[in-house]
């Protein structure tokens, strides 16, 4: 393969744009949807299995005795919110092979969307249970809710982790969460695991559908016990014996724009690191101040061993201090992670849009793209100088026989619309679509393209949260 | 990923049918004897072992097999008392006029707790029955709507008996 030229400006062999794959890179684990079918349709069964053991927990008598039907409601507001707490933890616990269906990204979706269902039946778990005992016990609602919670087992625990949930869940409030850093919002957010495992107790020692049934008691058991294990293998064991295989360190911090910096990583074995073009990592800087957080950032070329390259726009403190990180500071990684890939594709050929920083991991996937296979790549900008990595892409876009459009100027004036999308991609309804970008950029982005034909599988996208 | 929703819809059906069904077929081996309820180890433990049946078989007055050894025994089952936490019925076999043994064939509780208070609270309550001969007994403190309750039952299947 001959190279063509590399306009970077470093003495690193990093930046330039040459081959689509270098020899012997490790087969990336293909996504494959069946998979996540099947595991959709375990968590269905799951959430069968659970309402059905509420119902015949229950009998005619208890249904039909003074307060009854509030505390069936209860019992069946408790397992179903408890079952969906459950995979709400699943979904983030980046079980590799349904990550790479649905990428992280839309896990995240997923997890943000259904989040408020189990914090909403559990609150209402509560009031039931309360309201139900207090009419059976012909009491008033204070004075049962007293007696719940100093003379049932657990149950005060449980309602402290209640209140946990409950808090995690307001800050998670999108008007409210804007307000917090996403650091101080994440180390709250941990704390659900802390919740989950405070009600624990309370379910399994006096859930009428598990007292008395050493069974249900058994099979419930492991599944949090699974869980609890997929988490601590794949958020914390994977990582960790990643990054200790790797060990990188910075080596350099190259500046690429206006408040955007590359950051070089080298390390051992990285040909060895399954990474798709398009994909990101969290990223663990092990300096003072940095340390404790880990933060999500595209690779903006694929790895060449030994080196590995991040590029990074300031938005945020964290971000703006990583122009301060020093050569030869560790660094962990999480990852790689994202749907965002040429695995993904369903038609040969792609039309590549990328709007800000963004066009970091359009790089890096653009490099993953065969020779000859013509991409369209629209880059958009606001100033030309937010333009970064515009020589490496254009470098890449021509190896690849594709085309490259530039939009620079504001929103208003270059904007990409119906008509404007339609001159650059006159085959539009039979390539794949990637747009990556700030949320909005992508979400309009994609409406568009929905509103033009392209089915939802051909869409791909990378939102950045900033 | 498209209809995901079917796939989550497909399992959640099979899951609850897949429960019912096999709960329905194992339906009298899923009743567990669990409330040994008072009756201790008296030939009258049959009348204990209905345990946790079903409020819509009414408890009724059963003049049932021979239970204490020697003399002609009669038995009676009270009403089933609701105590707020759930519903009980007492049965009380007598020789004579005297009270030889107590049983709770009927014991259903709203929550695992109070079926443990309750079934803590049942044996005492038929000592202290057979002691007193009758139903004028204290009761056992912490236990006072299954006391009240148990009290009630003894009384009516004593009435039943034209005792006391």
């Amino acid at each position: 393969m001959n190279a063509p030229t590399v306009r970077s400006g470093s003495a690193l062999p990093v930046g330039g744009g040459r081959r689509h794959a270098t020899p012997g890179r490790p087969r990336v684990p293909l996504p494959r949807p069946a998979l996540a079918r099947t595991a959709l349709l375990v968590a269905g069964v799951g959430l069968g299995v659970t309402t059905a053991l509420t119902f015949t927990a229950e009998t005619a008598g208890e249904f039909t005795a003074p307060g009854g039907p509030v505390t069936f409601a209860g019992n069946l507001t408790g397992m179903i919110g408890t079952y969906l707490a459950l995979m709400m933890v699943l979904l983030v616990s980046r079980i590799p092979a349904i990550e790479r269906v649905l990428g992280q990204d839309g896990l995240l979706r997923w997890h943000r969307r259904l989040a408020p269902w189990p914090i909403s039946l559990l609150v209402a778990h509560a009031v039931f249970i309360t309201v139900g005992y207090a009419q059976a016990a012909r009491s008033g609602l204070w004075h049962e809710a007293d007696i719940l919670l100093t003379r049932f087992p657990d149950v005060l625990i449980a309602t402290i982790g209640l209140g946990i949930m409950c808090l995690i869940g307001v800050i998670s409030i999108r008007v409210i969460r804007r307000r917090l850093s996403r650091e101080t919002w994440w180390l709250v957010h941990l704390y659900m695991y802390l919740a989950l495992a405070l009600s624990f107790m309370h379910v399994i020692v006096l859930g009428p559908s598990f007292v008395g049934h050493p069974l249900t008691r058994l099979v419930w058991s492991l599944a949090w016990a699974g869980t609890a294990g997929l988490v601590l293998v794949y958020r914390f064991g994977l990582p960790v014996v990643r990054s200790m295989r790797h060990r990188l360190v910075v080596v350099e911090v190259r500046p690429e724009g206006p408040g955007v910096v590359s950051v070089i990583c080298s390390g051992r074995d990285l040909d060895k690191l399954p990474v798709a073009g398009g994909q990101f990592m969290m990223w663990r800087f092990l300096s003072r101040g940095r340390w404790w957080q880990a933060h999500p950032f595209s690779l903006s070329a694929l790895p060449r061993p030994p080196y590995v390259r991040l590029t990074v726009k300031a938005v945020g403190d964290f971000s703006a201090s990583l122009s301060g990180l020093r050569p030869g500071t560790p660094v962990m990684v999480e990852g790689p992670y994202g749907a965002f890939t040429r695995h993904t594709q369903v038609w040969p050929r792609a039309v590549l849009v990328a709007a800000g920083i963004g066009v970091t991991a359009l790089r890096s996937l653009l490099e993953d793209l065969p020779r000859k296979s013509a991409p369209i790549v629209v880059l958009r900008a606001s100033r030309r100088e937010d333009l970064v990595l515009g020589g490496e892409v254009a470098d890449l876009v021509r190896y690849r026989r594709g085309q490259l459009h530039v939009l620079v100027g504001h929103r208003d004036q270059a904007s990409i619309d119906e008509r404007s999308l339609r001159r650059l991609v006159p085959d539009l309804d039979r390539r794949d679509v990637f747009v990556c970008g700030p949320e909005s950029f992508v979400a309009s982005i994609v409406d568009l393209v929905k509103s033009l034909g392209v089915v939802d599988e051909a869409i791909h996208h990378e939102a950045f949260a900033l | 990923m498209k209809r995901a929703g079917w796939y989550l819809v497909a399992g959640t059906v099979a899951g609850f049918a897949g429960v019912v069904v096999l709960h329905g077929r194992g339906a009298p081996a899923a009743q567990p004897a669990a409330a040994g309820t008072g009756g201790g180890a008296g030939p009258a433990r049959a009348g204990s072992s209905a345990g946790l049946s079903p409020a819509s078989q009414p408890a009724q007055p059963t003049r049932s097999s021979p239970a204490a050894a020697g003399g002609p025994a009669h038995g009676a089952t009270g009403a089933t008392e609701q105590f707020g936490y759930g519903k009980l019925a007492v049965k009380v076999t007598v020789t004579g006029s005297r009270v030889v043994n107590v049983t709770v064939p009927v014991l259903q509780t709203l929550d695992p707790t109070s079926q443990q208070i309750s079934e803590q609270a049942i044996p005492m309550l038929r000592s202290q029955v057979l002691a007193a001969d009758g139903a004028h007994i204290n009761g056992v403190s912490g236990a006072t709507f299954t006391s009240q309750a148990y009290v009630n039952s003894v009384q009516a299947a004593l009435d039943k008996l034209h005792l006391k």
